[in-house]
């Protein structure tokens, strides 16, 4: 399979980079890992004219400022995320999920920005109608969805592994381009629209990730459901976040977020209330996996029947809350 | 606007030799090894980073070359399978997957003999389940996986016998 032509520039400074994506004469893509845009490219879905490498800017190690952030480079490859001692002491819940996206070649070189800014995707997308459908769907200028007919939208989820895991966290990006330099909550990245998913400008650089400490004692899990194991995207991934204060039994803050699923990483609020002030109890733990299934609307995908999904879910959630909270305790 | 594409000057090391290419931005390193160098050692199966059969180390990590542009890797250092055995001798890893017959019809026997080759650099006695991440994104069509597994693990357990 070959790429289309396009040109190249590989700029050595940030603002380079966002002097030539603005260039409004040549429509620019940023390139970091390219494992999600050279196969978008190659499946048709994605045609830029010129490619903006970010691999003339060089990437800074992940590190711990006075006050407790921990400061990731964008351009950090998911491996180094994922086996980074900072990370492992300051997000753990981040390195685990690093650590389940695709495979270690492709963690190798895909990035952290790259992998927040992934494009969404469904059953059809990589079926070029060339030779196999005679209509381009939505993804690709057309007016047709494959997967629902009848519908008047594209219906494909947004399957980011390490999004809901630094939604969790409370993490926040730094964009450059318009606005630049300004702090944005990575939930305001996503908009919820399948053929467009982020709120940021094809022209914005995501530079840098930037993860709050955690107050009191944090007890956390990383769940990613999927049939073979190994490299596969998930059918769903969900994170859980939980803190108490002095008594290890008293939830103070609960995060609960929901991937691979629909447009857009879905945080469960009602679940995350019925956990906050309570002790954790199995019955309790039940009762908030029973009201993410209850809350969070599923969209079927990849031949997952949303019966399945939405059952599923309930599953992974009492798994992963109970993960959390053994922790927290000290059981297993 | 389309801007013309234009090619550029490549120096990359293969194997240990140096050699200066110009390429297009749309070639993948894949293409330029089997292409333009002749290392066909490299296979492409997929094209879309899903088989693994293009594995290559480049820098000493197992990356895929149908994902990755050529022009992105100026000045590293890339291994292919052909520059593994030297002077015919093969390396412990390729003498283990002979033995322990994990190469059937071997299209995916170049990135599985170089991922397992970087997972032993790292980890010289890998547990099963370290050989399974370290291989879970290369596809096999023939062996059923046992087979290389147990090669893996007999190449772990004859370089600690050597050591
Ligand atoms: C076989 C296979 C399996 C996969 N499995 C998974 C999986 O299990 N889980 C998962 O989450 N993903 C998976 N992926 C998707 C992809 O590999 C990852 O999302 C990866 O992290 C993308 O990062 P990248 O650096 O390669 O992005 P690129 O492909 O370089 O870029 C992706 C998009 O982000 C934009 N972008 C990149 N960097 C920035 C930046 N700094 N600022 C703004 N925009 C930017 C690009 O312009 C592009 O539109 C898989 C991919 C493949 C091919
Ligand atoms: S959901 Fe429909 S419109 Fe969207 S990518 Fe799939 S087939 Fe195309
Ligand atoms: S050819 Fe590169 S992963 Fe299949
Ligand atoms: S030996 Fe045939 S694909 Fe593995």
């Amino acid at each position: 399979m070959y790429l289309p032509r396009f040109a190249f520039e590989k700029p050595t400074s940030l603002k380079e980079a966002s002097s030539l994506l603005t260039e409004k004469a040549v429509k620019s893509t940023l390139l970091a890992g390219g494992t999600d845009l050279l196969p978008r490219m190659k499946y048709g879905v994605a045609d830029p004219e010129r490619l903006i490498s970010l691999k003339g800017l060089g990437v800074s190690a992940p590190k711990v400022l006075p006050e407790g952030d921990l400061i990731l480079d964008g351009a950090s490859t998911l491996a180094s995320v994922a086996l980074s001692p900072e990370v492992a002491e300051n997000a753990p819940l981040l390195a685990a999920a690093a650590g389940r996206v695709a495979t270690r070649e492709i963690r190798n070189v895909a990035t952290l920005a790259g992998n927040l800014c992934q494009d969404t995707r469904c059953l059809y997308f990589n079926q070029r109608h060339t030779f196999q459908f005679v209509e381009p769907c939505f993804k690709r200028g057309g007016d047709f969805c494959y997967f629902i007919p009848k519908g008047k939208k594209c219906w494909a989820v947004y399957m980011s592994d390490t999004a809901p895991a630094l939604i969790c966290l409370g993490a926040k990006i730094q964009v450059e381009g318009d606005g630049a330099g300004a702090l944005l909550d990575l939930e305001a990245l996503y908009s919820g629209d399948s053929l467009h998913p982020l709120t940021i400008g094809s022209d914005t650089i995501i530079s840098g990730i930037r993860v709050p400490p955690t107050g009191g004692t944090r007890g956390w899990a990383f769940s990613k459901l999927t049939l073979r194991e190994g490299m596969e995207f998930g059918a769903l991934n969900i994170a859980v976040l939980l803190e108490t204060g002095k008594d290890p039994g008293t939830c103070t803050r609960a995060r609960i977020a929901v991937g691979a699923v629909s447009p857009a990483p879905v945080r469960a609020l009602k679940s995350e209330g019925l956990l906050v002030g309570g002790p954790f109890s199995p019955a309790l733990l039940a009762e908030a996996a029973r009201q993410v299934a209850e809350e969070v609307t599923v969209i079927p995908h990849h031949g997952y029947s949303k019966w399945y999904l939405t059952r599923a879910l309930e599953v992974e959630a009492l798994n992963a809350l109970t993960r959390a909270v053994n922790q927290l305790t000290g059981g297993r | 606007m389309r801007t013309k594409p234009s090619k550029r000057l490549l120096e990359l090391t293969i194997n240990g030799e140096t050699y200066e290419l110009a390429v297009e931005p749309q070639e993948t390193l894949s293409e330029v090894l089997r292409n333009r160098i002749g290392l066909t050692g490299v296979k492409e199966g997929c094209g879309t980073g899903e088989c693994g059969s293009c594995t290559v180390l480049v820098e000493g990590e197992p990356v895929l070359g149908c994902l990755l542009l050529a022009v992105e890797c100026e000045r590293k250092r890339v291994e292919t399978i052909e520059g593994q055995a030297e002077e015919g001798v093969l390396t412990p890893v390729q003498q283990a997957f002979l033995e322990k017959g994990a190469v059937q019809c071997g299209f995916c026997t170049p990135g599985m003999v170089l991922a397992s080759t970087a997972l032993l650099k790292r980890r010289p006695n890998p547990s099963e389940e370290e050989i399974q991440e370290a291989l879970e994104g290369h596809l096999c069509r023939c062996t059923g996986y046992n087979k290389i597994m147990e090669a893996v693990l007999h190449a772990a357990s004859s370089a600690a016998d050597k050591r």
